[in-house]
């Protein structure tokens, strides 16, 4: 709104001053005297007349001082200038925060943008809704990014050549013109569950009833009809669920969606020793992040979880007494149960014990089964869950009543058949990721009409006829159902920056409606949906809280077939033989590339692989036994050159680098898809390999008959953690224990590692903050019985890190860039150890035996521990690190002149130090080749003088304003988001008026990192408010802090692991072994430590 | 003064060798050191100078490459942030350290042999302080903004962080710098007062006479004279000790395991010493060959001592090295025992001892190979010497090269673990401060007196006025009748 300031206007009667009362009067006299007083200016101010010389000196130096002077030299002229009309809400300097959703293909994730002054620049989960709960994930974290790529279509094209709107829409109607019943129609889109997009299908196919719809998702799900009758989404209950077991079912990762993730981490909470815990078994080929938190783990090849599966049946039917599944199972070939070949053997303990849990807790037991294997694995297994009472129970189902649709098989065919001659394809690449055996590109090819919405110029717009930029989520009005099916809203943050078109766009187009100018068509759907009384105020609230209350669909009954499954099951199943020589290969979703959709996001491309921790690159995951019979080398010293592996499979080859990963099956090979694109955005350009050609419609999961060789040569990885084991300080930085260790010894980390050993601290000098009686009893600290107050003030910030919870899933690491702008600097400089990311995610594979096939996982997120009596403080001779009042150990870029030195002396190795102007360079120019040789004097080690400097302007735009962009020469670091505490405490001390007494109110707010993560490991707040979530947490007994012994004080607290494992199972003395062997079996008792003052 | 007052009544056998042999006379000195600086430049020179030259050139061009771009153009990373930059640093400081020790310290306990090798030690005192001054200028991220270690008193009343033992460092080096600079150049006066008067061109004769700041010798003059330089010596003598000391907190006062150690002072200072020397004779061998005329001034026996100062302080270090294991040991701290029993002294060559080749690199060159002294006739043959010392000056670098990089590149948490591989930029810089070195010190040697002869001439039998034994005719001849073949057969070699 306008706002119109009233000035006072000036009085009229108020009081004039003059200096005498001839000036007053203006008299001849007071002019005399003027020029008595001002001799030398009089006839000047007289009005006298301009002498010639004096008129030229005047003008002579005006004119040298206009040219020659600093006129010439001004810093060009720029404006600061405030919105001529205000925009509502709008305050400048304040974000606003608008509802929306992020389309998936689970489904659309209810979010939040913040924007500043027009500008998205972050997203979080939303708050009311009940799915998310304000977490969000890794990759709804980075869309901001996607919005600014300066790679993004930008012009709509028609045979290569730019062209306009009006000419596309005049060449649309053409096609629709002719196109009659629409036989000759076709479209391919991506999974959407889109209200709108559907009303809009209906009416398009009631115009065009014979056109052809296909829907293709690469890493889509094997869905097989015959279990659950048709179009029934299953809905696992992981809340109710006591025991579970994971059948290469990666339900945390690659198939997580925030909702899975929280409703099973709610279940692994541990608040104290009486907490109950579910149990989770987890059978994988290769460490995923579900594996990672599982309490048993089996290594099994992914083409031999099918075998698992029916010897796990065989023994569910037969203590459950379930006939049918029994003969079933009997009627499949032994040779399937027993494996072929050298198939590693199923261990039966494994199997017995974990049926026996499965067993006992019956109808609170739940198995799953990933998405991607095959739909007889998928038959069987739901057999097992129905054998073990659980549907019904533990598993729900809902009716998806979205328009039917085909897959891209089946429109490969009628392309082949000629029968399409217009094909529209939305979003999707599938030049570059269709099925290897449909050979998509001459098919497309093929096609007289190609209209393509495309993201970004790649494989399939390069053999479109018409290419249109689609708009990002964040630019077009829709709508959505999230994941408990909810109506949520997509609002638009910002007008289409490129003039892209959404999906919806196009498709009234085609219906025959106008090209949406704003919400209409969403309006139209919301009305059917909702039925409101009164509209505005419906469409409004709707707006505000993204989603339609009680909209949610209630999981419903699910009934399984038995019979049918049965039979399907019978005739489907097999599992493929395997051989010495003979290795499968498993194309892995990756977990930040996706299928490859997000390959030019500079942001997911840096971000470590939760369990690899490997950036800008896939590789091919081998397990160390493997590696070794292959003959590659296995200790590689300087953790970067990789040897490169030629896979041969009947439909090509593809060579690529091995990994060696921990915890990998033996014989089985995991390449992460999503690669090695051909046409991609200056970020993508030149990562990874595609493995996309070795895939087909009948395999598209894992293949089986792989020959493997080493090539020779070697490539570069680039790696954000070389060293992989604890060296024997699991006890010290990692500590965990089972179920019934914490329940002996509730505190039990406490006197782990070096903890149980640090003498007294017996010092001759008291620390001056520390240990001052006058700041130590500051009311506050008293009254919430902490130990110290080191500052001098009542808010105190710290946080707690629960490794019971934490995933490892990254999320936190994009938050944490997002919110802080920290740059990414591309693969040569991870390569060289440079990444700027503040948080960081440990991954640690821990055994007692370090040739362990079987280590077990560990997850640490790791910020700026904040140390009271921090170690880079008192090293920086620039006082440019330095303690507040509030406890935060603060980085002042200001002042840093870059010495390093509190890198150096900083434990954790948290500081992080710009080696280059990252935002001012280039840092994708001059990237190293394939094999890794980099131009000595290209990208940021071009000459600085010569190069270009300067940053898109897109990539301006997605900044934080609050936040500076660091220069090159200055550290940076975690500061626990001070930004957000002082937004806060800004709102404190208004709310506060006059009142010197302002209090933040406990978690009013939290850090970027504490917001994002869906299983609340970690935790942010004041820790001297009794209130605070943060508080509790610190007191708890599963709480450590790390490196106690050198007296650091640090602000960040670990709780430790708990396992819950099934002592029966084999492996399970192993558990958190790791972590005890630091000592050995001796029992320490805790010295006694000497209270601190 | 003993070995001033040779009388004929001591032994043969108990008396000392003469600092100046085959009894040269004082005109002969002044003579010889002056000619040096006087006569053309011989062809030699320049075919050292143009190389060294040119190699302090491309070390500045790698500096100024790396203060445009960034200090990413070295390889240092998240982990190491120090490596080669601090590494040199140490080195050059290190070797900074003979030239005042010997200056300063022998001058105080009348050790009358520095005599002739003191000026050229600490000319290169000051040129490895210069190169070593380049290092923590350089390697920080922001160049231009290195003023705010200063303590200016500043609107915004901000000051260093006094508690840095960073701070404490540019301290101590400029002090220690701005000390040796006002020693050396006031030793230099009397001779360069020398060198004006016999200076020939007009040039040659206002420049000397500039610098000599007016000196003619008088009494009084050299009242003041030796006055200041006693002063300055005892100003000087603290600062030896202290500067290493305080080069030595870097790391001491640090938390890092293999740097948190309070053996580091002393350690460090006798490290010096030893590097130091082992510099100071590098120079000086091919100097000696280079102007033969100066045997007899810079003696075999100059020689051998300096190889015994250079094996007591290798065996001082040797301990240190040795008591540092046995502390890491003893300690029981695992990260410590890390730190030295798998990074540094591990016999495994695996992934952890990424850097042991470079520890037992150290322990070679710096702990075994200067035993080799012990043995008389290694300590006379240049030859042995001069390998020895080249074994010094590469085991001191990799000295400071293993107390940084192994104990950065794996400390606590080994997920941040990360080696270190220098950057040709770093390694073209380190290789430019040794044309800088070498190009200074070729440009003193050609301009200025390069032995200190006035007082060389003080340690001359002519200049003991109690020489004069009843039966000597020439006042200032040859005390060839003293010390007789002996000493003539150690001038010539």
């Amino acid at each position: 709104m306008k706002r119109i300031f009233q000035h006072p206007t000036e009085s009229l009667t108020g009081k004039k001053y003059w200096r005498s009362l001839g000036q007053l009067a203006d008299t001849p006299e007071f002019r005399g005297w003027l020029e008595r007083e001002f001799p030398q200016g009089a006839a000047e101010m007289e009005g006298g007349e301009v002498t010639r010389r004096n008129f030229l000196k005047l003008m002579g130096a005006s004119t040298a001082l206009a040219g020659l002077g600093l006129a010439a030299c001004r810093r060009p002229e720029m404006h600061l200038v405030p919105f001529t009309k205000g925009v509502e809400w709008s305050i400048p300097g304040k974000p606003l925060f608008y509802t929306t959703a992020r389309p998936t293909r689970r489904g659309y994730s209810p979010l939040v943008a913040t924007t500043h002054d027009g500008r998205p620049t972050k997203i979080e989960g939303n708050p009311l809704h009940a799915v998310p709960k304000g977490s969000t994930d890794l990759f709804a974290q980075s869309s901001i990014l996607d919005l600014y790529d300066p790679d993004r279509a930008k012009k709509i094209t028609n045979a290569g050549k730019v062209t306009d709107e009006a000419a596309f829409e005049k060449a649309l109607e053409g096609m629709l013109k002719d196109a009659g019943d629409g036989s000759g129609l076709a479209f391919l889109l991506e999974d959407d569950n889109s209200p709108t997009r559907q009303r809009l299908m209906g009416l398009i196919e009631k115009k065009y009833p014979k056109a052809m719809w296909a829907v293709y998702e690469p890493l889509g799900e094997e869905t097989s009809d015959v279990a659950y009758g048709k179009d029934m989404e299953v809905l696992p209950q992981f809340e109710k669920a006591d025991v579970i077991l994971s059948l290469d079912c990666d339900f945390l990762g690659s198939e997580a969606e925030v909702g899975t993730t929280r409703a099973f981490s709610a279940r692994r909470k541990v608040t104290g020793p009486d907490s109950k815990m579910n149990r989770l078994y987890v059978v994988e080929n290769r460490y995923t992040i579900t594996g990672g938190i599982s309490d048993h783990r089996l290594r099994v090849p992914a083409s031999q979880v099918g075998a698992f599966a029916l010897a796990l049946a065989a023994q569910v039917a037969e203590k459950m007494n379930d006939a049918a599944l029994g003969a079933a199972v009997k009627a499949i070939d032994a040779g399937e149960v027993k494996g072929r070949g050298s198939v590693p053997r199923l261990d039966p303990d494994w199997i017995k014990y974990c049926v026996e849990d499965l067993v006992v807790s019956k109808g609170a037991s739940l198995v799953l089964v990933g998405e991607r294997q095959p739909a007889a694995v998928q038959a069987l297994v739901a057999a097992i869950n129905a054998a073990l009472g659980n549907v019904g129970k533990t598993l729900l189902g809902r009716k998806n009543t979205d328009m039917p649709t085909v897959r891209i098989a089946e429109l490969a065919r009628s392309m082949t058949d000629k029968k399409v001659k217009t094909l529209f394809i939305v979003g999707g690449n599938p030049v570059y990721n269709a099925p290897a055996d449909l050979d998509w590109a001459n098919l497309q090819k093929s096609v007289p009409t190609v209209v393509r919405l495309g993201f970004s110029e790649d494989e399939t717009s390069e053999l479109a006829t018409w290419n249109v930029p689609l708009a990002h989520y964040l630019e077009f009005w829709g709508d959505g159902r999230a994941s408990d099916g909810s109506y949520v809203s997509v609002q638009p943050m910002i007008l289409p920056l490129f003039g892209a078109w959404s999906e919806l766009d196009l498709l009234a187009k085609i219906a025959g409606l106008e090209k949406p100018t704003g919400p209409e068509l969403v309006q139209e759907t919301f009305k059917q949906i909702a039925k409101p009384g009164d509209f505005y105020t419906a469409w409004a609230k709707f707006l505000h809280d993204g989603f339609l209350a009680n909209s949610a669909v209630k999981p419903g009954a699910l009934t399984f077939d038995s019979a049918a499954s049965l039979t399907f099951v019978k005739e489907r199943f097999s599992t493929p033989a395997t051989g010495d020589d003979v290795y499968e290969v498993v194309f892995t979703p990756c977990s930040k590339m996706d299928d490859g959709r997000f390959n030019n996001n500079g942001w997911l491309q840096e971000i470590p692989d939760p369990i690899t921790k490997l950036t800008w690159d896939n590789a091919a995951q081998i397990s160390p036994a493997t590696a070794r019979k292959l003959g590659i080398k296995i200790e590689n010293k300087d953790g970067e050159h990789y040897e490169m592996i030629e896979i041969q499979l009947e439909k090509g080859s593809v060579t690529l680098p091995a990994y060696i990963a921990p915890g990998h099956a033996e014989g089985s090979i995991s390449i992460p898809l999503g690669y090695g694109r051909r046409v991609v955005g200056r970020v993508g350009a030149g990562t990874g390999f595609d493995v996309y050609p070795l895939r087909t419609t009948s395999s598209p999961y894992y293949v089986v008959g792989a020959k493997v060789r080493l090539t020779g040569d070697v490539y570069k990885l680039g790696l954000t953690q070389e060293h992989f084991a604890l060296e024997g300080r699991g006890g010290d930085l990692t500590r965990e224990g089972t179920v019934s260790e914490y329940k002996s010894k509730p505190d039990f980390a406490k006197t782990m590692g070096m903890d149980g050993h640090i003498p007294p601290n017996v010092s001759l000098y008291s620390h001056p903050t520390l240990n001052n009686p006058e700041l130590s009893s500051h009311p506050s600290t008293t009254a919430t019985g902490q130990r110290v107050n080191p500052g001098w003030d009542a808010t105190g910030w710290g946080m707690t890190v629960d490794l019971n919870s934490c995933t490892g899933c990254s999320a936190c690491m994009v938050a944490c860039q997002a919110e802080n702008n920290i740059p990414i600097v591309g693969k040569h400089q991870v390569m060289n150890g440079r990444e700027m990311h503040w948080i960081r995610t440990d991954r640690y594979f821990a055994s007692v035996d370090e040739n362990d096939p079987d280590p077990e996982m560990i997850s640490q997120p790791l910020m700026c521990q904040h140390c009271e009596n921090a170690p880079c403080e008192t090293v920086c001779p620039v006082n440019a690190t330095v303690h507040n009042e509030e406890g935060l150990n603060v980085m002042v870029y200001n002042r840093c002149i870059g010495t390093r030195y509190c890198a150096n002396n900083c434990p954790f190795k948290v500081r992080r130090f710009n080696f280059f102007d990252y935002n001012q360079r280039d840092v994708m120019a001059g990237k190293a080749d394939k094999n890794g040789h980099f131009g000595v004097f290209s990208g940021v080690y071009e000459w600085n003088l010569i190069s270009e400097k300067g940053t898109a302007d897109t990539i301006k735009m997605q900044k934080n304003p609050n936040v500076t962009v660091r220069m090159r020469g200055v550290m940076e670091k975690c500061t626990l988001c001070v930004q957000r505490i002082q937004e806060a405490k800004i709102a404190a001390k208004v709310a506060a008026r006059d009142s010197a007494e302002y209090r933040i109110p406990a978690d009013s707010f939290t850090t970027a990192c504490a917001q994002v993560c869906p299983t609340e490991a970690i935790v942010f707040g004041d820790i001297y408010n009794p209130e605070s979530a943060v508080s509790k947490l610190r007191a708890a007994e599963r709480g450590y802090r790390l490196l106690e012994y050198l007296n650091i004080n640090t602000r960040v607290t670990y709780l430790a692991r708990i396992r819950n494992p099934n002592p029966k199972m084999p492996g399970a003395e192993k558990i958190g072994a790791a972590m005890r062997s630091h000592h050995g079996e001796d029992k320490h008792e805790a010295e006694p430590k000497e209270p601190q003052a | 003064m003993p070995e001033a007052v040779v009388t004929l009544e001591t032994q043969k056998e108990l008396q000392r060798v003469p600092l100046v042999t085959n009894a040269r006379s004082l005109n002969w000195i002044t003579d010889k050191v002056a000619t040096i600086a006087e006569s053309g430049t011989p062809a030699w020179w320049w075919m050292l100078f143009i190389p060294t030259s040119i190699l302090a050139i491309v070390g500045i061009l790698c500096i100024a490459y790396q203060i445009s771009n960034g200090v990413g153009v070295w390889g240092e990373n998240k982990t190491v942030g120090w490596a080669w930059d601090i590494t040199n640093f140490v080195f050059w400081i290190g070797i900074g350290h003979a030239g005042t020790l010997i200056s300063a310290i022998l001058f105080l306990t009348r050790q009358k042999w520095r005599t002739s090798i003191n000026r050229a030690a600490e000319a290169m005192t000051l040129f490895a302080v210069i190169c070593a001054a380049i290092f923590p200028g350089i390697h920080v991220g922001r160049v231009w903004m290195a003023w705010y270690l200063a303590p200016v008193p500043n609107s915004y009343g901000i000051w260093p962080n006094f508690r840095s033992p960073l701070l404490w460092d540019v301290f101590a080096v400029s002090t220690y710098f701005t000390v040796s600079v006002l020693f050396w150049y006031t030793g230099l006066v009397p001779d360069l007062a020398t060198m004006r008067d016999r200076a020939k061109s007009r040039v040659k004769k206002f420049l000397y006479g500039i610098f000599a700041l007016g000196w003619r010798g008088s009494n009084r003059q050299w009242r003041h004279y030796e006055m200041a330089y006693l002063l300055l010596a005892g100003l000087s003598t603290p600062l030896v000790l202290s500067v290493h000391s305080v080069v030595s907190f870097d790391f001491a006062t640090s938390i890092l395991p293999g740097w948190h150690t309070t053996i580091f002072p002393p350690y460090f200072v006798a490290g010096a010493i030893f590097g130091g020397f082992g510099m100071v004779l590098t120079i000086m061998l091919p100097a000696r060959l280079l102007y033969p005329q100066i045997d007899d001034m810079m003696t075999r026996q100059h020689v051998d001592k300096m190889t015994k100062i250079i094996l007591l302080t290798g065996s001082l270090v040797g301990y240190a090295y040795l008591m540092e294991l046995f502390v890491a040991y003893y300690g029981a701290n695992p990260y410590e025992r890390f730190t030295f029993f798998h990074q540094r002294a591990s016999l495994g060559f695996n992934e952890g001892g990424f850097y042991n080749w470079a520890y037992y690199c150290m322990m070679t060159c710096n702990v075994i190979a200067p035993q080799v002294f012990w043995i008389k006739k290694a300590r006379s043959n240049y030859i042995v010497v001069f390998i020895i010392c080249m074994f010094v000056n590469v085991g001191m670098w990799f000295e400071r090269f293993v107390i940084i990089a192994t104990s950065l590149a794996q400390d606590f948490l080994p997920s941040s673990w990360r080696h270190y591989h220098p950057s040709w930029v770093e390694i073209w810089t380190f290789c430019g401060t040794f044309g800088i070195f070498l190009s200074l010190f070729l440009l003193f040697m050609r301009f200025l007196p390069m032995i200190c002869a006035f007082e060389v001439k003080a340690v001359t039998p002519a200049a003991d006025p109690h020489l004069h034994h009843p039966g000597s005719e020439e006042p200032t001849g040859p005390a060839v009748g003293v010390l007789g073949d002996h000493a003539a057969k150690e001038g010539h070699h």
